[in-house]
């Protein structure tokens, strides 16, 4: 059966269709729940209710978007209200316009070949998972769909429901905090 | 000045040029000019290498056959 073949008949109340659908996305969903909350407990509590919203919202589901962006924004949502109720503090992000042309300014240094900067170094572990860690949840989830699941900025903008111009301006800025975070710990171990 | 212009469009555009379709005419115009600008493309490579970390640090996690006994027991699976 196809993904639309499953989610009709799912809605009859096949429940070996429902099955095949959790499988197919259950640990997308554990994933996803995992990169945005950073907590194991958090990310099954997120898998759980996302399925069980999608259990009882199924008729609702009109097929408009594909059931993938629809599990996905259901997962998302329930993700960030739970990580809303953290009361974490978030790094802050320039609001100026004119971010990016502060970047004309710059000077560059190449660090991307520093054998170093990789994932077994304990240090830039743990930095770049604090780094992470300070993204708000605006940043965050752009760079988590966009950047760790891969999607494509057409999908990340429906799951999200905004334009695709917003997610790229959201991902540029996630994008270069996380580079800034890489590029001062580069800096300091060169001067030290 | 026109330089500076193209090179400031181009600091912006990198982001979006990153995992889009490379033919797209936008992106040839960015793939151009990174190749005659060093500045350009020691930003796109540390982007790149910034996100590379990030995806190795966060890669998928298998799901743990418990959470996924327990999912099944919640949705009467």
């Amino acid at each position: 059966m196809t993904e639309s073949e499953l989610v009709v008949a799912a809605k009859k109340g096949d429940r070996h269709a429902l099955g095949q659908l959790v499988s197919k996305y259950n640990e997308r969903i554990y994933n996803l729940a995992l990169r945005i909350l950073r907590n194991k407990e958090d990310a099954e509590d997120i898998l759980q209710e996302a399925f069980l919203t999608v259990i009882e919202k199924l008729d609702t589901f009109d097929g408009r978007s594909s059931f993938f962006t629809w599990i996905y924004r259901i997962a998302t949502n329930a993700s960030l209200m739970k990580l809303r109720k953290k009361k974490l503090v978030f790094a802050e992000f320039p609001e100026n316009p004119d971010f990016e042309k502060s970047l004309e300014n710059m000077a560059f240094v190449d660090w991307s070949q520093d054998p170093s900067l990789n994932i077994h170094n304990e240090e830039v572990k743990k930095m770049l998972g604090q780094a992470i860690n300070q993204l708000s949840e605006t940043y965050r989830t752009v760079f988590i769909l966009r950047d760790l699941e891969q999607l494509s900025i057409k999908e990340t903008s429906k799951i999200l429901e905004i334009s695709e111009e917003n997610v790229k301006i959201r991902l540029r800025r996630a994008r270069f905090f996380l580079r800034d975070v890489l590029s001062k710990y580069f800096s300091e171990r060169i001067v030290s | 000045m026109k330089k500076n212009i193209k090179h400031e469009k181009i600091l912006q555009q990198i982001c979006d040029f990153m995992g889009e379709d490379l033919d797209a005419p936008a992106c040839k115009e960015v793939a151009e000019h990174i190749e005659k600008c060093p500045s350009c493309k020691i930003y796109l490579d540390t982007v790149k290498k910034t996100v590379i970390l990030c995806r190795k640090l966060e890669e998928n996690k298998k799901l743990p056959k418990d959470v996924n006994q327990r999912l099944c027991k919640i949705l009467n699976l």
